[in-house]
């Protein structure tokens, strides 16, 4: 064959190959999904366990087909995860890089003190010509702080609502255990999260359901020595005592109430705590401890997630569960709104994702229907676990 | 004033515990005059394989202290070859950061090893001791004794031993010391050795005292090790110890009368009056300023 031919030939494949829908090439196109949070520092088992739910997930829709593109063809997930450090500086670093690269959207962060000015940078209003702010979708999965997504209309949260979720609790124990009258809280001063749990929610929900809230004692997330704070709970004398504090803080509080003798009659604690860092730092002290989550292995959906997840070397609790969700719930947005995943219409594409996010009423999760807000937050169904015996319970499920 | 003197008794326990890490400090600096940063990580590095070792053993919890010692001798001697036998001792800043350089890699392996999770430590005192209302904790009050007999240990081997004499001649004049025939880098290794066996049961001690072991206790305990060996006076082994209870006892204080957001002002606070009017700490001799 002439070379000549070869090349007439080799052309006639090429442009076979192109204008054919569906055809091996055009499935190669990629829909890149990049996830940021934590992979080292102290909260690095957060993004460990996000980084292995966005990869089993997409392997999941991968295995199944992939996902459909706004011209028929066949798109496959392709996950980046970078390492934020929970740090402002670096998220904001690593979100302008992502920015700039293929990514249609990210799935980030893990820390609210990297969410809220992350979310700063972004242009506030959609279709603002004066706001030159970044213009890139993120939907969140782990920043659980309160209210954070109206900082900017290309943000969106799929976390629980604590309101809603400490409101219930506390409606919930007003009816079965009436003779709980008081409330006294722990809080970590310095961690945003801790913080607002404690002032904007709990506090408040806890005053509207009619407990009288004592006070609270307040420490930081690196403290060892809580025997000032026990003896304040101790002179308090609370029927309740909720703790909004990270595992190492909790269970150092929780330990030296142990020592001083400080037993209320209900434990409380912060949402991102029902996880197993709590148990491996004091199963003992925190037995009983009640806390509300928005996941538990307890369906077949739940429980294959979980083991998916595993076999990536992550854990699916609360926070990896969102991710697994938030994938999903993307390839749901990219096939509805016609995403082409081409260079070419990468900002339309990332527009398209914005926009099919914020139209979004109601999404699927692992434990049912999650309702989306206009401020582009979601109401996830949720559930009340306890410590038992070294293991996360099923207490109560309200919303299920 | 019961809450007031519960407060200053629990922080001056609590203290033991920087009196612990801060001997580490100025031991090293006793016979180098170089700050090791990285001793308080190497510390609970120590404390993290010890418990690892007892578990693969399947020893009695007890045991965590003498494999917490012997792991934290092992990475005293790793961090002397690392960062100060391989590193030109003359530039006054190259141990410094070669030693940060170590604080960070330690800690991130641990953070890696254990995906930053908390670890439950094994508590070897338990109770509490005490009248009515006031009480003090047993397991701080055995770390206060160790502390004590640590010190008194010390004491006995740098006065009382030709090892001791070899160090202190080390730390006076190195070379003199050179030229009647001691070599500086044993001397030093075993210093580092010392010191990290000393670490490892001090990171136990911690892990104890906390109930826990996790990644979070490095930076304060570096910080605090700190303050305590310049408080006390850098190279004094009486003055780490009394460092350490002095600021865990202020420390208390201070968040008892001010709070807990304010507390850590006016522990670095009492650090500058130290470092203005006494910069030699209270048992150092006072460095000439120029």
């Amino acid at each position: 064959m002439s070379h000549a031919r070869v090349c007439a030939f080799s052309a006639a494949i090429a442009l076979a190959a192109w204008t054919m829908p569906g055809s091996a090439i055009a499935q190669e196109r990629q829909v890149k999904i990049t996830g940021f949070g934590a992979l080292s520092g102290v909260v690095r088992s957060f993004g460990v366990n996000s980084k292995a739910a966005l990869e089993a997930a997409a392997d999941q829709i991968n295995k199944s087909g992939g996902v459909t593109l706004g011209d028929g063809a066949k798109g496959k997930i392709v996950i980046d995860y970078h390492d934020d450090r929970c740090n402002a500086e670096e998220g904001i670093s690593v979100l302008r890089r992502v920015a700039s690269s293929e990514s249609l959207v990210a799935v980030a962060p893990t820390c609210s003190n990297v969410a809220e000015p992350m979310f700063g940078i972004m242009q506030k209003k959609f279709g603002d010509a004066g706001d030159t702010g970044l213009q890139f979708p993120v939907f969140t999965d782990v920043a659980i702080k309160i209210g954070l997504a109206k900082i900017s209309e290309w943000a969106f949260r799929n976390v629980p609502n604590e309101t809603e979720m400490y409101g219930t609790l506390f409606r919930w124990i007003k009816e079965t255990k009436p003779d709980l009258k008081t409330l006294y809280g722990g809080v970590e001063e310095d961690f945003a999260h801790s913080r607002a749990s404690w002032y904007a929610v709990m506090k408040e929900v806890a005053g509207k359901e009619g407990l009288q809230v004592l006070g609270e004692s307040k420490w930081l997330l690196n403290d060892t020595n809580f025997s000032n704070q026990a003896r304040e709970a101790k002179k308090a004398s609370p029927d309740i005592m909720a703790i909004a504090a990270h595992p190492f803080t909790t269970c150092g509080m929780l330990k030296e109430m142990a020592r001083q003798g400080v037993r209320p009659k209900l434990l409380i604690g912060l949402t991102s705590s029902s996880s197993m860092e709590t148990l491996q730092g004091c199963a003992g002290e925190a037995e009983t401890i009640i806390i509300p989550t928005s996941f538990a292995p307890i369906n077949a959906d739940a429980q294959a997630a979980a083991a998916a997840v595993s076999k990536y070397n992550g854990s699916l609790d609360l926070h990896s569960g969102a991710a697994w969700e938030n994938v999903f719930i993307l390839k749901r947005v990219i096939e509805a709104e016609k995403v082409m995943a081409k260079p070419d219409t990468l900002q339309a594409d990332r527009e398209k994702i914005r926009a099919g996010l914020a139209k979004l009423a109601e999404t699927d999760g692992l434990l049912g229907k999650t309702k989306r807000t206009p401020d582009r937050e979601a109401v996830k169904p949720y559930l009340f676990v306890h410590a038992k015996s070294g293991k996360w319970e099923v207490l109560h499920t309200p919303s299920l | 004033m019961l809450d007031l003197l519960q407060s200053l008794a629990d922080g001056l326990l609590f203290g033991a515990i920087y009196s612990l890490i801060g001997l580490g400090f100025t031991l090293v600096f006793g016979v180098m005059h170089k700050i090791n940063m990285a001793y308080a990580a190497a510390s609970l590095a120590g404390a993290y394989a010890g418990l690892t070792l007892i578990k693969l053993a399947g020893l009695p919890a007890w045991a965590v202290i003498p494999a917490a010692c012997a792991a934290g001798a092992l990475f005293g001697v790793i961090i002397y070859g690392v960062c100060f036998k391989l590193i030109p001792l003359s530039h006054p800043l190259a141990t410094l950061m070669s030693t940060v350089g170590m604080l960070l890699l330690i800690d991130e392996i641990v953070v890696h090893a254990t995906d930053g999770m908390p670890v439950n430590y094994p508590t070897f005192v338990h109770g509490m001791v005490g009248y009515g209302d006031f009480m003090l904790r047993g397991d701080l009050m055995f770390v206060f004794f160790v502390a004590l007999v640590v010190m008194a240990g010390l004491i006995y081997l740098l006065f009382n031993t030709r090892l001791g004499l070899a160090t202190r001649a080390v730390s006076q004049h190195p070379v003199a010391a050179r030229l009647c025939g001691i070599s500086l880098d044993h001397v030093n290794a075993v210093t580092f050795t010392l010191s990290g066996g000393l670490g490892g049961i001090a990171g136990a001690l911690i892990g104890s005292a906390v109930g826990m072991l996790s990644p979070l206790l490095v930076a304060p305990l570096t910080v605090k090790g700190l303050i305590v060996t310049v408080i006390g006076g850098l190279g004094s082994i009486p003055g780490a110890i009394v460092a350490g209870l002095l600021v865990g006892a202020a420390e208390n204080l201070f968040q008892f009368f001010r709070g807990v957001t304010e507390r850590d002002i006016y522990v670095m606070l009492l650090l500058f009056v130290f470092l203005v009017f006494r910069p030699g700490g209270m048992f150092g001799t006072d460095p000439a300023r120029s």
